[in-house]
């Protein structure tokens, strides 16, 4: 057991030999246990680390530890739901699960895979292709939480869901993480869908690590200030200024206490998030990697 | 009962018997294919050549009596349900071809359910594997009963009935014996490369037929090469033996020459060819494992 769910060191992905990197220099830490939000615009590079992660691509340089391990070492020990949930549309919902048994001998939960579909009114004689987009997630979910994971990778997990059902999902993830332990990283472009339920974030943009961390760590670390257009915001880092008038407001990094006068407050995680995204010179920011370091 | 339903911690993944299940549609159709054609390569080796046969002995006895009744319908009938039966097997390479490229591994590449197999508990390697062997073994099995029951079809009408293909006919000698099999698993090793490397249903589908017909081509231009043939020379013109295969002639007519192979290289020729074919579909079998390889990084073998 390692207390490092994902480590990755100067991570790099390129799609074919004259290809763009998807992925390049990526280096961050995901504690175990941790539920992480991995969040970046369309095309940042999110499914990429996600199917790097659950062995299902071979980094291009770089390296990858998974559970202590090499992500296809690792492979029995991983749940991972791909984008589209791909589901072979010829089984039942209860064939589709007893594949997941007879496919992880050894380490499936039947019982708690049931629950999952019968909590979402499943019949399980019906076949997958019959199957709604919300009901297929659930299907999806079941199948990879059967697995009784210790890292459970989900790629844009709750996107085709109705609000109930992404409410309820999002809490079989929580009750599993809390119950099992299970280590979850979930990507999203939407933020919002993620605030809530995550304690860590992983920022990704333009194929790099943009911010990883503690999402409690990463908020304080930052200080949303509105100050006279004429103040010099140095020493502390600027990650995003906007001047309006005669107003200067400011996502900042404070190298210091910051003065009285300049309303300092902490800024929402989507603040944060778009703050970065907006500004792709900001410098990256991880501080769990520099804990350990 | 506990939460836990596996039973032992040591059992392999299940792959095979999920194979079979997901393509339950193919293995009906196929043994649906195999069960008619052997039905009826029984009947032409039995009742079918037997009526033939007795209608070309009746045909022979009548001489130039024109009004002599001989049952032609008997010779018709065999002839045309030996050739449905030759088209039938020679046509299963490429089935089992467009299978594999598009259902096999196309479909599952483009759907992503081949993802969703590669983060159960087993490597992809495994996971290809067991998609190439099991319908291996089971083309094997079918091509080598329909090789064998073409054969003895085919050997009922030779001598007894005059309008009984020869040995070296492309659909004959194609049925008619272990290059049936080695020709079908050359397709389905071809369609299962081309749906690795399309990772799309259609274009893996036909690039996977074109790739057979390219082996097809290229074995029947080499075919008459695969055995040293013999020869005849002399003035005028020189025919090669009857009932042997005329591989090529020519000259002048001071010095004709003649090669050919005789009805004895029909194992000979079977068997090089089949070398050849599996040869060819090791080689497509290496390059599939390189592909997945390559979509899956190191990854595919652990």
């Amino acid at each position: 057991m390692t207390d490092t769910a994902i480590a990755a060191s100067a991570l790099g992905k390129r799609f074919g030999r004259r290809g763009g990197w998807a992925l390049r220099d990526c280096t961050f830490r995901l504690p175990a246990g941790r539920v992480c939000a991995v969040v970046g615009p369309n095309g940042a590079g999110k499914s990429t680390l996600l199917a790097l992660a659950a062995g299902l691509l071979g980094a291009t340089e770089g390296e990858l530890t998974v559970l202590g391990t090499t992500p296809a070492g690792a492979r029995a020990r991983i749940g991972y739901v791909a984008q589209d949930k791909p589901l072979y549309p010829q089984l039942t919902v209860a064939e589709t699960l007893r594949m997941g048994a007879d496919l992880n001998p050894g380490h499936w939960d039947a019982a708690a895979a049931e629950r999952i579909t019968a909590a979402g009114d499943l019949d399980p004689k019906s076949r997958v292709r019959a199957l709604s987009g919300g009901q297929r997630t659930r299907v999806a979910l079941a199948l990879a939480l059967g697995k009784r994971p210790e890292l459970l990778l989900l790629d844009e997990p709750m996107a085709d869901l109705d609000p109930l059902a992404r409410h309820e999902l999002m809490g079989v993830l929580m009750v599993q993480a809390a119950q099992h332990g299970t280590t979850i990283a979930m990507s999203s472009h939407v933020v919002a869908e993620l605030e809530d339920s995550c304690d860590h974030l992983l920022l990704i943009g333009g194929g790099r690590v943009r911010l990883a961390g503690e999402i409690d760590d990463l908020l304080t670390a930052h200080a949303r200030v509105a100050v006279p257009a004429d103040t010099d915001l140095a020493p502390h880092t600027v990650v995003e200024s906007r001047t309006t008038g005669r107003q200067l407001s400011a996502l900042v990094r404070p190298a210091g206490p910051l003065p009285d006068d300049w309303h300092a407050a902490t800024p929402s995680l989507e603040e944060l998030v778009l703050a970065h995204l907006r500004n792709p010179e900001a410098p990256v920011l991880t501080p769990a990697e520099e804990a350990v370091a | 009962m506990t939460a836990l339903s596996a039973p032992a911690p040591a059992a392999r993944p299940r792959l095979t018997g999920w194979l079979l299940r997901l393509h339950r549609p193919a293995l009906y159709v196929w043994t649906a294919l195999v069960l008619l054609t052997a039905a009826l390569l029984l009947l032409l080796h039995g009742p079918m050549a037997d009526a033939a046969a007795e209608s070309w002995r009746r045909y022979d006895a009548c001489g130039f009596d024109t009004t002599c009744a001989y049952g032609q319908s008997a010779i018709l009938r065999y002839k045309d349900w030996y050739n449905y039966a030759t088209l039938a097997a020679a046509l299963v390479p490429f089935l089992t071809a467009a299978w594999a490229g598009g259902a096999l591994l196309g479909k599952e590449l483009e759907s992503g359910t081949a993802r969703l197999s590669w983060t159960q508990s087993s490597t992809p390697v495994r996971w290809l594997a067991v998609r190439l062997a099991a319908p291996a073994v089971l083309v094997t099995a079918g091509t080598g009963l329909l090789a064998w029951l073409h054969y003895l079809a085919w050997t009922a009408g030779r001598g007894r009935i005059d309008s009984a293909k020869d040995w070296y006919d492309i659909g004959t000698f194609h049925t008619s014996g272990p290059v049936l099999v080695a020709l079908s698993l050359a397709g389905l090793a071809a369609g299962a490369l081309a749906g690795l490397l399309w990772r799309r249903t259609l274009p893996a589908l036909a690039s996977g037929l074109l790739l057979t017909a390219v082996i097809w081509g290229v074995h029947l231009e080499l075919l008459p090469h695969l055995w040293p043939t013999l020869g005849r020379s002399g003035h005028g013109y020189v025919a090669s033996p009857s009932g042997s295969w005329t591989v090529s002639h020519g000259g002048n007519a001071a010095r004709y020459h003649v090669t050919y192979h005789p009805y004895a290289h029909y194992w000979p020729l079977q068997l090089t060819a089949t070398a050849v074919l599996l040869t060819v579909t090791a080689l497509l079998t290496v390059g599939c494992f390189v592909v997945l390889r390559r979509l899956t990084g190191k990854a595919a073998t652990r």
